[in-house]
Parts: structure tokens; C-alpha cells; sequence
């Protein structure tokens, strides 16, 4: 299991989270909704440990070890991932290299991940991950990529941002694929049509939960209140 | 192939050293035109229909080389211009002249073998006209010495007339650099294309000078002048793109990205724009700094630690 213990995270003198306990059990789906600004994408890059994320105070465990002072890349090594709402370019490096990372990999594979995100193998293996990629293919190219490293947790930051609404469905047969396959989904996002496919939700208001549930009854609540509510966000800003 | 009598040995030398940096055994297919100097003596020349070269020793060491390709020549297979220097001083001076004609397809394949030399000045001058609706590729690549003995000016002067294309590709990333000043100047006429890249990768106390002209002087000509220098430990790195828009409709891109690693690292750039025509239009990009944070995390979240994302990063870089 993975857990968020009274997390709090400042910016600039923004508190912008105030204080989240989470709990991500294995093998299900979790989302974290709530509109722009209320740091949603806060907490992914907090449970990742991106360099300009370190909490102020509060635990993340992973089975119970602490893992708050870990790198990213002990974490990596510890089965979480991240797909990037906007993933980085890479000049030179091809989506076979970047699928690889260089390391031996059956073809067989690759080009399953490739088929479930909709590319054409044939077509994109030897395409470059630079800025000639659109930002949906690019965006595919990284679900894949989160595919193939078969992680125990994956952090999926607005999944369909870039993506066209016709490929909403690879988007939500891709976390059945995971889940299937034993992978844990964080799911960051304000599309209901995702969020509903999550089991358990927290929605997330002025750096807080706000409330938590089952998935349903939590975009209901969102729909019909969170627009108008008058919180003060700062996440977004910050 | 034609190896001069008396220089066999310097010929296999040469060639043992680039098949094995290269893993390319056409140096020796005689269905492959080459020239192939040593120090300051041509000792390999290999011709094709179409193509006619000379070369000429001046009494000073001065190696002159006349290439020349006839009108509506095609050449399939890449033309190999391999320039070694096998003693461990000295100094090798050469001058190239290209007179490429219309409707000609070719492709130059440059190395230079400097791997076993202790201290070298090689200075390289070229002069190259390519003639309408041609497509030249020239591509460069440099086997230095890992103590940085070597010196390397290489200056290039061409024009590129009516509809023709030229690509050039310059690297010098596998092997130490020592000392190298890279300029190329090109006058563009109407619809022509050329697209330069540059990629050198600097270690130690190595200096490396880059200048890159674009005159963009005829109507619609289009030109991309682009460099990657990787600069580490105490490199000291200079580059200076230039694009001039002369004529209605040209138009230039000019990019310089230089990544530092290291605290005594001392990189610049300057890019250089300026329009005369109205209808011209020019752009930029440069960035100086380290490997990109977004880049670096992107890696690390996939396991890879610092060092392996930076190293993954740098390899697609000067790939």
C-alpha cells in the first residue's frame, strides 16, 4: 500500500497543500479530482519526488517503509511511475530508444505497447521523441512507455490532456489493460468520463480533501458544486 | 583504387584505423571513389564515371585537390575523403576546390584520422560551387587523439545556385577534440536549400570555435544553420551563427544549443540576423545551460539515475 501521511507543501509562501492523508491500496483504481489550481498535479509530483517538490512536513510509506527522503529514482526502482501531463521532448532519441532506454526489450512488447496506445508500431518505432511529434503522439508515446516499465503504482497526470476525444476509449481500455496486469492507477483529472472509471476518489479543493469516496458519488458532488464554490487555489499559480 | 607506389603501408594504416573506428570496409572497394591523404601526400585516388580528380603537392607541403563532377552525374554510392596524419608532429595544409555541375547527386563522406599524433596543426581550406538543381550531402566526421594535441581549422567557402540542395553534417563527438575552429560560409541563390549541423562534444581543456554564415541572396532561398555542443570539464566554447536575408521571400532559421557539465566550463553564442530585404525572414533559438531538469526527471522516473538520464540525454544529442 501506498500512503500519504499529513502531507504539506509550500511555494513562494503559498501554502498549497495544507495537510493530505491518502491511501492507494494495491491492484485498484483511485482518482484525485478537482478543478485547475487545487494541486492535484501537486500531489502526483510529491509521491514521484520531482527535485522542486519536497514536502514541508508529513510521510509518504510504501508498505509501510518510509520512503519521503527517497530519490526519484529510488522510487522509480521501487515500482511507482509518472505519466507526464506534458511529457518532455528528446532530441536525437528514437520512440524504440525511448521505449528501451536502451536495454534489451522484446519486440514483441514494444510493439503490444505501441498497439494499445494506438500507434503503429511500423510507423513510430523509428520516429524521433523530439518536437516534430505532435503533442497527442508524443503524450501516447509516453503512455506506452509507463506500459512497459509493468509498475506497481502509476501516477497518471491528466491522461487525456492532448489527447484527441476520439481516444478516450484507448485512454480508458489502457488503465483496464494496467489494472488488469496488477498495477495500481492514481488517476489525476477533471474529466468525468475517467474519473467514473476509478474505484475510489478524493476530490481535492484549496490544497485539502475536501472529500472521499466511491468514485461515482464524488464526480457527482464535483459536477454540481465545485464551479461555484469560492475556494481560493493556489497551486496554479505557484 | 589506385594506391600511389611506395605509400602502401601509409594507405593501410589509414584504413586499418577508420575501419576500425567505423566498422565501414569501403575504403578498399574499388567501385568506391575515394582520395585518401597522408601527411602531405595523396597516396590513395579512386575515380567514377563522371567525377575527375587531381591533386598536386606544392614543394611547400601544400596538398592542392581539384574535384570535379560533370552535369547530370549521379553517384550512388558515398565519395570517401579520408585526410590521416601518421607521425606524431607536424603540420598538414589542404586546399580543396569542388566544381560540382547542374543535376548532380552525390554524397561526400569526410574523416579525419588523427588518432596518433602528439602535436598537429591541420588546416583545411575548401572551395565549393554546386551547380543548379544539385543535391550534395557532406558529411564530416573527426578521430582525434585523446590528448588534445590536435589543432584543426577547417574553412569552407561555397555557393549554392538556383534549386540545389546541400546538406552538411560536421561531428566530432567520439574522440577528444583538442583545438578546432569550424567556419563555413554559404551564398545561397534563388531556391536554394542548405541545412548545417554541427554537433562537437568537448572534455578536458579542449577549445572549440564554430562559425556558421548563411547569405541568403536569392529569391526564396532557405537556410538552417544548427550546433550542439556538449561542453564539460575546463571546455572553452565560442559559436557565432550568422544569416543574412538578401532577397524577397528567404528565409533563415539559426539554432545554437550548447549544454555545459562542469564548474570551470566557459560556453557562448552569438547569433547573428540581419534582414535587408523586406520580405526576408529570420529566426533563432539558442539555449546555454545544463541538461534540461523536465528532461532529467522524465529519465529518473524511469528508473534511471542522474548520470545514465544525463548520459541517454547527451547520446541523442550528438547522435
Amino acid at each position: 500500500m501506498l500512503r500519504l501521511e499529513n502531507i504539506k507543501y509550500s511555494k513562494n509562501s503559498n501554502d498549497i497543500i495544507k495537510g493530505i492523508s491518502m491511501k492507494f491500496e494495491e491492484e485498484k483504481v483511485y482518482g484525485i479530482v478537482g478543478n485547475n489550481g487545487v494541486g492535484k498535479s501537486t500531489i502526483g509530483y510529491i509521491i514521484m519526488g520531482l527535485s522542486d517538490y519536497t514536502v514541508n512536513d508529513g510521510k509518504i510509506f510504501l508498505d509501510d517503509n518510509d520512503i519521503t527522503d527517497l530519490s526519484i529514482t529510488e522510487r522509480a526502482k521501487k515500482g511507482i511511475a509518472l505519466l507526464w501531463q506534458e511529457p518532455a521532448r528528446f532530441e536525437g532519441i528514437t520512440v524504440k530508444n525511448y521505449l528501451t532506454l536502451n536495454k534489451k526489450m522484446n519486440i514483441k512488447e514494444i510493439e503490444e505497447a505501441l498497439n494499445l496506445v494506438n500507434l503503429d508500431p511500423d510507423k513510430y518505432l523509428n520516429r524521433l521523441v523530439d518536437k516534430k511529434l505532435s503533442g497527442g503522439e508524443r503524450k501516447k508515446v509516453e503512455l506506452a512507455s509507463c506500459i512497459l516499465l509493468k509498475p506497481k503504482y502509476l501516477i497518471m497526470d491528466e491522461p487525456d490532456s492532448g489527447i484527441d476525444i476520439m481516444s478516450l476509449d484507448m485512454i480508458v481500455g489502457v488503465m483496464d489493460y494496467l489494472k488488469n496486469k496488477g498495477t495500481t492507477l492514481i488517476v489525476i483529472t477533471h474529466r468525468k468520463e475517467i474519473a467514473r472509471k476509478c474505484e475510489y476518489s478524493y476530490l481535492i479543493c484549496a490544497g485539502k480533501v475536501f472529500l472521499e469516496g466511491e468514485s461515482n458519488k464524488i464526480v457527482e458532488y464535483y459536477e454540481k458544486t465545485c464551479d461555484t464554490c469560492g475556494h481560493i487555489n493556489y497551486a496554479e499559480e505557484a | 583504387m589506385d594506391i600511389v607506389k611506395g605509400y602502401e603501408e601509409e594507405f593501410n594504416q589509414l584504413v586499418d584505423i577508420y575501419e576500425k573506428n567505423t566498422e565501414d570496409k569501403s575504403l578498399r572497394n574499388p567501385s568506391v571513389a575515394t582520395i585518401i591523404v597522408s601527411g602531405n601526400k595523396v597516396v590513395g585516388l579512386n575515380s567514377v564515371k563522371g567525377m575527375y580528380i587531381n591533386s598536386k603537392v606544392r614543394n611547400d607541403g601544400l596538398v592542392m585537390i581539384d574535384v570535379e563532377i560533370e552535369d547530370n552525374t549521379v553517384i550512388p554510392i558515398p565519395v570517401h575523403l579520408c585526410t590521416g596524419f601518421l607521425e606524431k608532429t607536424g603540420e598538414q595544409i589542404l586546399k580543396f576546390n569542388y566544381n560540382i555541375g547542374s543535376n548532380v547527386r552525390v554524397k561526400f563522406k569526410s574523416h579525419c584520422i588523427l588518432t596518433k599524433v602528439e602535436k598537429l596543426h591541420h588546416y583545411m581550406e575548401s572551395e565549393m560551387y554546386i551547380g543548379k538543381n544539385s543535391h550534395v550531402v557532406y558529411e564530416d566526421e573527426h578521430f582525434h587523439d585523446e590528448n588534445g594535441g590536435v589543432f584543426v581549422e577547417t574553412i569552407t567557402k561555397m555557393k549554392v545556385d538556383e534549386n540545389a540542395y546541400f546538406a552538411s553534417k560536421f561531428y566530432e563527438t567520439k574522440t577528444r577534440v583538442g583545438r578546432i575552429n569550424v567556419v563555413m560560409d554559404i551564398e545561397l541563390k534563388d531556391n536554394a536549400k542548405v541545412n548545417l549541423e554541427s554537433k562537437i562534444y568537448g572534455q578536458k581543456d579542449d577549445i572549440i570555435d564554430i562559425k556558421e554564415v548563411l547569405r541568403l541572396n536569392g529569391e526564396n532561398s532557405s537556410g538552417i544553420a544548427t550546433s550542439t555542443v556538449f561542453a564539460t570539464d575546463s571546455t572553452k566554447a565560442h559559436v557565432i551563427n550568422e544569416a543574412y536575408g538578401n532577397a524577397p521571400y528567404a528565409r533563415g532559421h539559426i539554432e545554437c544549443n550548447e549544454i555545459v557539465k562542469g564548474s570551470n566550463v566557459s560556453v557562448s553564442t552569438i547569433p547573428v540576423l540581419k534582414v535587408n530585404n523586406e520580405k526576408a525572414e529570420l529566426t533563432h533559438e539558442a539555449s546555454v545551460g545544463r541538461i534540461k531538469q523536465d528532461q532529467l526527471e522524465t529519465l529518473m522516473s524511469k528508473g534511471l539515475t542522474e548520470d545514465e538520464a544525463a548520459e541517454f540525454i547527451v547520446n541523442g544529442l550528438l547522435s
